[in-house]
């Protein structure tokens, strides 16, 4: 019999150590993600959780300065080599921001230009892709009828679903969520949540959140992170219950510093 | 606001800890005025019971409310949780004290049978037992805790000797029928209040260690 809980450890980090300049924004981390579920990355500003799930898909390689030490495992490839493709990592890894941030173009446009620049060209191709990648970021039915139309017309809420099915138009194996719902009211922010339970079932997802409350729904692991070390990793029941580390405790009840 | 969390949490607790002290003497006087067969006492214990029921619905309230404002994590979560476990168990050791102090009004006019057989001695037992499990819940202390199963068992087979004893005591003089039914109720209430602490000593681990544990 086939059991579908096994858990598959998708991306290993290894060693993981980052500077900006002189300052080092991440020390020694070593973590492991699991396909087909959720991690949320918490901590305080500054702690190094953004800059954890940048190096996840090679998005610090324009940071300037910027020097990174140590591996990440994924599907056998080290991510971090030199002779990596970042466009080809970036494709496999997909990046939802903080501010919905769709192209000026039509709502189209946006799920089809993922594919095109991977060389779909074909009309009836792309069509089929832009359907299901909207009805998986639960969208297809506000917005089918009016594709031509620009994405800029749509609702915070609407264009940070759309911004998650242009992700999801190029087939990424793993999606990172940078303070998704941060721009969001209530109803959208409900919508994401909801939206990322279901992604789960075919995607591993990791969601840096300020939110602890977010984290705590939606998360099936949670990292707590602080001046760049990586404090706790454990099931999110486990954090929100009974965290070991005092530190851990102190940031989730709100009895930081 | 999270000054005011902090002050909603020890304003709680403070709460849970005084409330708890009520349900204790409501028991402990319940068995003072079955010792002397003191029926003033007992109709004071029995005017308590209001105060016991109000009071535990306005603990359970501020509960709520903390849970639906502030929605606390880790500790403070299971403090929250436990202080909930606290009042109801209180609240049923309090109405097992007003529970005696009914009997004591309904007692025959007679003086008691063999000095009241354990009854006296099981009533220290689970009144140390409900202290203990109150200190241990407002100091956060466990160690308080540590032989309370032991201490549980001898109260339970206190009450299955008063059961025992009392049938001798029926089958040698039915007039001892009304009284001797009297004390195996008293000590099945008994009884259950040292449950009821060891709930409230399990929900106090809890908080503590956050680790469940069962007592016995």
């Amino acid at each position: 019999m086939v059991t579908m809980t096994e858990n598959v450890e998708i991306l290993q980090i290894k060693n993981l150590n980052l500077w900006y300049g002189e300052t080092q924004a991440l020390k020694n981390i070593n973590m492991t993600f699991i396909d087909r579920q959720v991690t949320a990355l918490i901590g305080p500003s500054g702690c190094g959780k953004s800059t954890l799930l940048r190096c996840l898909n090679r998005m610090n390689d324009i940071v300037n300065e910027c020097r990174v030490d140590g591996t990440i495992d994924f599907n056998g490839k080290d991510i971090l080599h030199n002779n990596t493709d970042p466009v080809e990592i970036r494709r496999k890894i997909g990046m939802v921001f903080q501010k919905p941030n769709p192209f000026p173009k039509t709502i189209f446009e946006n799920v089809a230009y993922g594919p095109r620049v991977h060389g779909i060209n074909e009309r009836k191709e792309l069509e089929r892709i832009v359907e299901e990648s909207l009805k998986h970021a639960a969208l297809w039915d506000e917005v089918k009828d009016r594709l031509s139309e620009s994405a800029m017309g749509l609702s915070g809420g609407q264009q940070q679903r759309l911004c998650i099915a242009r992700t999801l138009a190029v087939e990424p194996e793993v999606i990172l969520m940078d303070e998704p719902c941060s721009a969001l009211d209530p109803i959208a922010t409900s919508k994401i949540e909801n939206l990322i339970d279901v992604l789960k079932q075919d995607y591993c997802v990791i969601i840096v959140t300020h939110n602890m409350q977010q984290a705590s729904r939606v998360s099936d692991s949670t990292a707590f992170m602080y001046l760049g070390d990586l404090i706790e990793f454990a099931p999110t029941r486990q954090i929100f219950e009974n965290p070991k580390q005092e530190l851990t405790e102190n940031y989730i009840t709100g009895r930081f510093g | 606001m999270t000054e005011k969390f902090f002050d909603e949490i020890n304003d709680l607790k403070s709460d849970v800890i005084t409330f708890s002290w009520f349900a204790e003497q409501m028991l402990k006087n319940s068995i003072e005025a079955l010792i002397n067969l003191d029926k003033n006492l007992a109709k004071d214990v029995k005017k308590r019971k209001k105060e016991l029921v109000q009071t535990s619905y306005q603990i359970e309230e501020k509960i709520f409310s903390i849970i639906a404002l502030y929605q606390p994590v880790a500790r403070d979560m299971r403090t929250v949780v436990c202080s909930l476990g606290v009042v109801n168990a209180a609240e049923r050791i309090g109405t097992y004290g007003k529970d005696i102090a009914n009997i004591v009004r309904d007692f025959p006019e007679r003086p008691h049978i063999e000095n009241l057989v354990s009854i006296p001695h099981m009533a220290d037992l689970v009144i140390d037992i409900i202290g203990d499990t109150i200190n241990s819940y407002e100091l956060e202390d466990i160690s308080l805790l540590a032989k309370l199963s032991e201490r549980d068992d001898v109260v339970d087979s206190l009450k299955r000797s008063i059961f025992r004893e009392c049938i001798t005591y029926m089958m040698e003089d039915p007039r001892n029928i009304a009284i001797c039914t009297h004390y195996v109720m008293i000590g099945r209430y008994l009884e259950r209040s040292a449950d009821h602490a060891c709930r409230v000593a399990e929900k106090v681990h809890y908080m503590v260690t956050g680790e469940r544990v069962e007592i016995k």
